[in-house]
């Protein structure tokens, strides 16, 4: 999974279902598109669509320090590539 | 230390409309907001009872996604209302956000379509990996649901109390908010209540043969309280918010008094769970009259609970009877929308201001013929023009709950 693709994806989820307006790659999520708990726990969800695969408890919290977009693409980077070794 | 408290605004959706004109309207012209029952998909064919009480009109919501995601459909309703009586208001932030602005609200049981989701991810979705509870249905379907959504969007900060007993859960959120004012615990509420298109409740009912069935091809003849020919009740759906303030303080303001609270009873049967008791309910009514420190003679207009079941009329006219006697005029306003259940008694009470502001009295719509059993009290047959000072909004739950809030017209309170 490109990078690329991924972001397009990410992308089409915040503004679609989250509702973000011209999302930048790293605005603060939670300061600049008011961002929170629940969404994170909602945004996992799609995010494990993505991937195809459920994420460990553990690795749920390991997203709990995602603070821009960015982020969230390192974060779905990392565990992708961990889970294919 | 003992307050007087005060109706400044309020806001419905109801039946039979959302704007007060529409809903005077309907009252004056007997419109009925009783329509077929919708097919839901899943437990329509079960239900015998093909009509419900329906909010059929659109509603122009505009609340942020980051307020709608917490929200199922009881919690629009809910926060539309509030948002209705604080816009009209004109509160400031401070001090809405002061904490001595509370929140009385509840609806039956939560958000029973978003609890129908979150059944059908339990049965119909197991084999499925990804698929789980969402983060957000518990927030939308709890029972507190209602009140929680409506400080979260307004940032209040005050006490909430959610009510949450089937038929008096709004008229228990109205009283209980009172109390709060009239004892100095808050200086003001947002009070109501809310329930959502719910076909469970239909079945419960329709089960315990208590929901009427033999006007489903001609739903504006039904429910028919105290009438002859009545045989049931009719679910309905809908919300009512009220603002109560401490009088000196909306005095001061130069808020619009519609109306104020002069008395609030509340009781149990300590008993059955479900049949109308007689003692339970003529006690409440008078606690009420003694607790406002008024005459029975002195009440002008009775909304009854009036369900239109079989037994419920029969006790209720009864226990009307022997407080009251024949004089003040007694309407079922359930009549035109079927039982709003947890709404019913901040609807009821609305329209009770509505039409005492406006100088009339709607009559208890399909009352055609009056059973026998109901016969020694002052119904009200047609549309009547009459000035009323205090009127009596009676609620009686399953559980055996009973309440009472006794109001003044507005122009009478100095």
């Amino acid at each position: 999974m490109q990078r690329e693709d991924i972001k397009r994806q990410i992308l089409t989820i915040l503004e679609d279902s989250f509702e973000f307006e011209n999302p930048g790659l790293n605005d603060n999520l939670r300061d600049e598109h008011g961002f929170d708990s629940i969404d994170a726990i909602e945004l996992l969800g799609e995010i494990e669509k993505i991937l195809g695969f459920s994420l460990t408890r553990a690795e749920k919290e390991k997203a709990m320090t995602i603070r821009t977009i960015n982020d969230i693409l390192d974060y779905i980077e990392v565990i992708a590539s961990e889970h294919s070794r | 230390m003992e307050r007087r408290v005060v109706i400044t605004e309020c806001s419905a959706i109801t039946p039979i409309g959302y704007a007060k004109d529409d809903i005077i309207k309907s009252l004056k012209e007997g419109i009925s907001g009783v329509k077929p029952l919708r097919d839901d998909g899943l437990l329509t064919d079960y239900i015998h009872s093909r009509v419900f009480g329906t909010v059929d009109y659109p509603i122009a919501y505009d609340f942020k996604r980051l307020y709608r995601k917490t929200m199922g459909p009881v919690a629009f309703y809910a926060c539309q209302v509030a948002k209705d009586i604080l816009a009209r208001a004109g509160l400031s932030q401070e001090f809405i956000s002061s904490g001595r602005l509370g929140v009385a609200f509840g609806s039956t049981h939560g958000s029973p379509s978003i609890q129908r989701h979150i059944y059908k991810t339990f049965f119909s979705n197991l084999k499925s990996e990804f698929s789980s509870i969402g983060a957000v249905d518990y927030l939308k379907s709890m029972v507190h649901t209602t009140a929680v959504n409506i400080t979260r969007m307004f940032g209040i900060t005050g006490r909430v109390i959610a009510s949450s007993t089937a038929c008096t859960t709004s008229s228990q959120s109205i009283g209980f908010g009172y109390e709060m004012v009239k004892y100095g615990m808050q200086d003001a509420m947002i009070c109501g209540g809310a329930d959502e298109y719910d076909t469970t409740a239909v079945a419960v009912f329709d089960n315990l043969l208590a929901c009427s069935v033999a006007y489903n091809d001609k739903p504006e003849c039904t429910p028919r309280p105290f009438d002859r020919k009545r045989d049931g009740l009719v679910v309905g759906e809908g919300a009512g918010a009220v603002l109560l303030e401490e009088y000196e303080s909306a005095k001061k303001r130069g808020a619009n008094i519609l109306a104020e609270v002069i008395g609030f009873a509340c009781n149990n049967n300590g008993g059955d769970l479900i049949l109308p008791n007689i003692d339970g309910i003529t006690t409440t009514l008078r606690l009420a009259l003694e607790e406002a420190g008024i005459k029975a003679d002195e009440v002008d207009f009775v909304s009854a609970h009036a369900t239109a079941t079989k037994m419920g009329d029969v006790i209720e006219s009864q226990a009307i009877a022997a407080v009251y006697g024949d004089s003040p005029l007694i309407t079922g306003l359930k009549s035109y929308m079927g039982h709003t259940m947890g709404a019913c008694g901040a609807i009821e009470l609305i329209l009770t201001m509505y039409m005492m502001e406006s100088g009339f009295i709607a009559p208890t719509l399909n009352l055609e013929s009056v059973d026998e059993r109901c016969g020694m009290i002052n119904h009200t047959r047609k549309l009547t023009a009459v000035d009323t000072n205090i009127a009596a909004i009676q609620n009686f739950a399953f559980g055996g709950v009973n309440t009472c809030l006794l109001i003044k017209n507005g122009s009478a309170v100095s």
